[in-house]
């Protein structure tokens, strides 16, 4: 990694990037398991890599690796972390026990972690970076193995946790959807710098805001109407709406005015937003480097500013 | 709040300290490998060889009032532990020989059932603490906490020192205790103090730069049966080397002790050196300091480089150790 400077504020961070592009790099230096050689910042409240003992005790990491203690149960696991983490042992347990049972353990958590699923090991990955209650959590890949239902389970935990009780989480993934649905910014990296940095919301408004207006019927009337008005208008065959540029979300009232002039009738009608995937390829290959600044919040959770890491070291 | 609250919940509770957090690697290390029932087993068998050693002192203290006793342990002391002149100091003198008796004794238990137990235990036991994680991943687990390589590899060798200790020290502990109750009055314990304080050190001998060569050989490699094999490996062919190449030279020059004898066999007046390729088997490096522990080695040599080759050992060790995790994580 070279050149990288970030500042992630509180709330779900997305972190994109193709293979290879340093997002375990990072997370690794972030944890101080990697030296850096040059660099400084601030994790939480810490010195970032001075306190990297302190940092690690503040964090909740869930690795993307299938990793494991062999021999354990699985609150036998959670737990051993948990008192790893300072927990005392009896409160370490009760920990334990409610941490499984808020990933969704049942009775299996008394059988041994080898004959756990990949979606098991993932919660019990999960439940063990949580038991400590960390304040940042760093998810690397968390939804990995999991089937639908459980993949769905457990964004939902993610952005509860973030919602409801004010973890800073950074998604280190490369399934897009799971971005979309649970993260208020994304930070994209492309062969160890950082390309992008902003809210999802920014990036999903367009550089002009554009309406989507689907109509019952024939269209042209709606379609001149809006144009004598001075907005350009593109029908969109395939998704057999009208794109609509230079209108607002919040300016929808007029369209309905000039659906009713022109007697034509809405049968639906969105904002336009920006294709994640498209953003993220266009980083990729490079047809977009725009280092956008975060403009939501200035509190800071993690700000790092580093000029290479590499070789590990704890 | 519900009496059954299924969701998340804040934790603020105090921690302990963070130079604590070894100790939980250890503990659960140990309780991991007692969940093994041969395991359990093997500690149990492993207790039976102090039976003999617990006999020469109980037979020591009684020798004074019991003549069958004296007998007995005079000749265990001329024969099989090869001390005609220890033998003559318990006719001579009961109570100048207790020290040397007890250390002898002591000294046989470290040095022939016990190290064996050794070899064997750790064999069994250390392929699983570190081959394991490397297999597993669970490294990445134990260093998302916060601690350091140095912790993880003092938390999983401590699983070894702890059954050591088992096996060893808290015998050998015991049988120091044994000794005093048996003896006359309490006065012994002036004359034998020092022999507890040997005994501690006597088992870090032992205990360090053993477990430090089987955490190495259980971090080169993720497959846990070519740990156990390096290990038996070493024992095995360090002393098969030693005794070889130690002794050919009697047999080459013909001069052989004869096959009836009385006493032990001085060595040097055949032309062996006992000491030259000492370094070479880990038994008999051990053997040497432990013996200048207690106060009993027999051999010319300087006790130094066998101390410098445990104190080697111990310390490549960690430092290989150190690396192989160091290199797991940048991976």
């Amino acid at each position: 990694m070279r050149d990288v400077s970030l500042r992630i504020p509180p709330g779900v961070t997305g972190l994109l990037g193709p293979n290879g592009s340093g997002k375990s790099t990072l997370i690794k230096a972030l944890l101080g398991l990697l030296h850096t050689q040059a660099g400084n910042g601030r994790v939480l409240d810490y010195k970032w890599p001075r306190e990297t003992k302190a940092i690690r005790d503040s964090i909740g990491y869930l690795p993307e690796d299938d990793c494991y203690i062999a021999g354990l149960e699985g609150i036998e696991s959670v737990s051993l972390m948990a008192q790893l983490s300072g927990l005392p042992a009896r409160e370490g347990l009760r920990r334990s026990h409610e941490m499984m049972d808020f990933c969704g353990f049942g009775e299996e958590r008394y059988r041994e972690v080898e004959s756990y699923s990949t979606g098991m090991r993932q919660k019990l990955k999960f439940a063990q970076a949580l038991v400590h209650d960390p304040p940042l959590l760093i998810l690397d890949e968390p939804t990995t193995g999991l089937d639908p239902d459980q993949r769905v389970a457990m964004l939902r935990r993610i952005r509860n946790l973030a919602t409801r009780h004010g973890k800073s989480i950074i998604l280190s993934t490369h399934i897009l959807p799971d971005v979309r649905s649970v993260c208020d910014h994304v930070v994209i990296l492309v062969q160890g710098t950082v390309r992008v940095i902003d809210t999802l919301d920014n990036l999903s408004r367009p550089i002009e805001p554009t309406m989507h207006v689907s109509v019952i019927g024939d269209h042209s009337a709606f379609a001149r109407r809006v144009t004598s008005e001075g907005h350009r208008v593109e029908w969109q065959p395939k998704s057999g709406t009208l794109r609509i540029s230079g209108i607002e979300p919040e300016q929808t009232s007029m369209l309905w005015h000039w659906a009713a002039d022109s007697d034509t009738a809405i049968g639906r009608m969105e904002p336009a937003v920006n294709s994640l995937e498209q953003i993220f390829i266009d980083v990729a290959s490079g047809s977009m480097t725009a280092g956008l600044s975060a403009s939501a919040g200035l509190s800071t959770d993690a700000a790092v500013q580093t000029a290479g890491a590499r070789r590990a070291g704890p | 709040m519900p009496v059954h609250d299924l969701g998340y919940r804040k934790w603020s509770g105090e921690r302990a300290d963070q130079l604590l957090r070894p100790l939980v690697i250890a503990r659960g290390g140990v309780a991991l490998i007692l969940k093994r029932r041969w395991l359990r087993i093997l500690l149990v068998l492993a207790w039976l060889p102090v039976m003999f050693p617990a006999l020469g002192i109980f037979a020591f203290e009684f020798s004074s009032t019991e003549p069958d006793m004296q007998r007995m342990i005079v000749n265990v002391v001329r024969r099989p532990l090869a001390r005609p002149d220890l033998a003559a100091l318990i006719l001579d003198d009961m109570d100048a020989a207790r020290h040397e008796v007890w250390s002898t004794m002591i000294l046989a238990y470290f040095r022939y059932p016990q190290l064996f137990t050794m070899v064997g235990l750790i064999g069994l036991i250390a392929p699983l603490l570190v081959s394991y994680d490397l297999r597993t991943k669970a490294y990445l687990m134990y260093f998302s906490r916060p601690l350091s390589p140095t912790q993880y590899i003092v938390g999983k060798s401590a699983v070894i020192w702890f059954f050591l200790a088992a096996v060893t020290t808290v015998p050998a502990l015991l049988l120091y205790v044994l000794g005093v109750l048996l003896s006359p009055d309490l006065s012994v314990i002036s004359q034998t103090w020092d022999i507890p304080l040997r005994i501690l050190a006597a088992s870090v001998v032992l205990v360090l730069p053993t477990t430090t060569l089987a955490v190495v050989y259980s971090s080169l490699t993720a497959e846990s049966r070519y740990a156990t094999f390096a290990w038996f490996a070493t024992w095995a062919m360090g002393f098969v080397a030693y005794q070889f190449l130690t002794f050919t030279t009697a047999a080459m020059s013909g001069r052989r002790p004869p096959r009836r004898r009385r006493g032990p066999i001085n060595w040097e007046e055949y032309g062996v050196d006992l000491d030259r390729w000492r370094f070479l088997s880990p038994y008999h490096t051990l053997g040497k300091v432990e013996s200048w522990v207690f106060g009993l080695d027999t051999t010319s040599a300087s006790v130094l480089p066998a101390i410098g080759v445990l104190v080697g050992i111990t310390v490549i060790g960690f430092w290989i150790v150190h690396r192989r995790i160091v290199a797991r994580l940048s991976v």
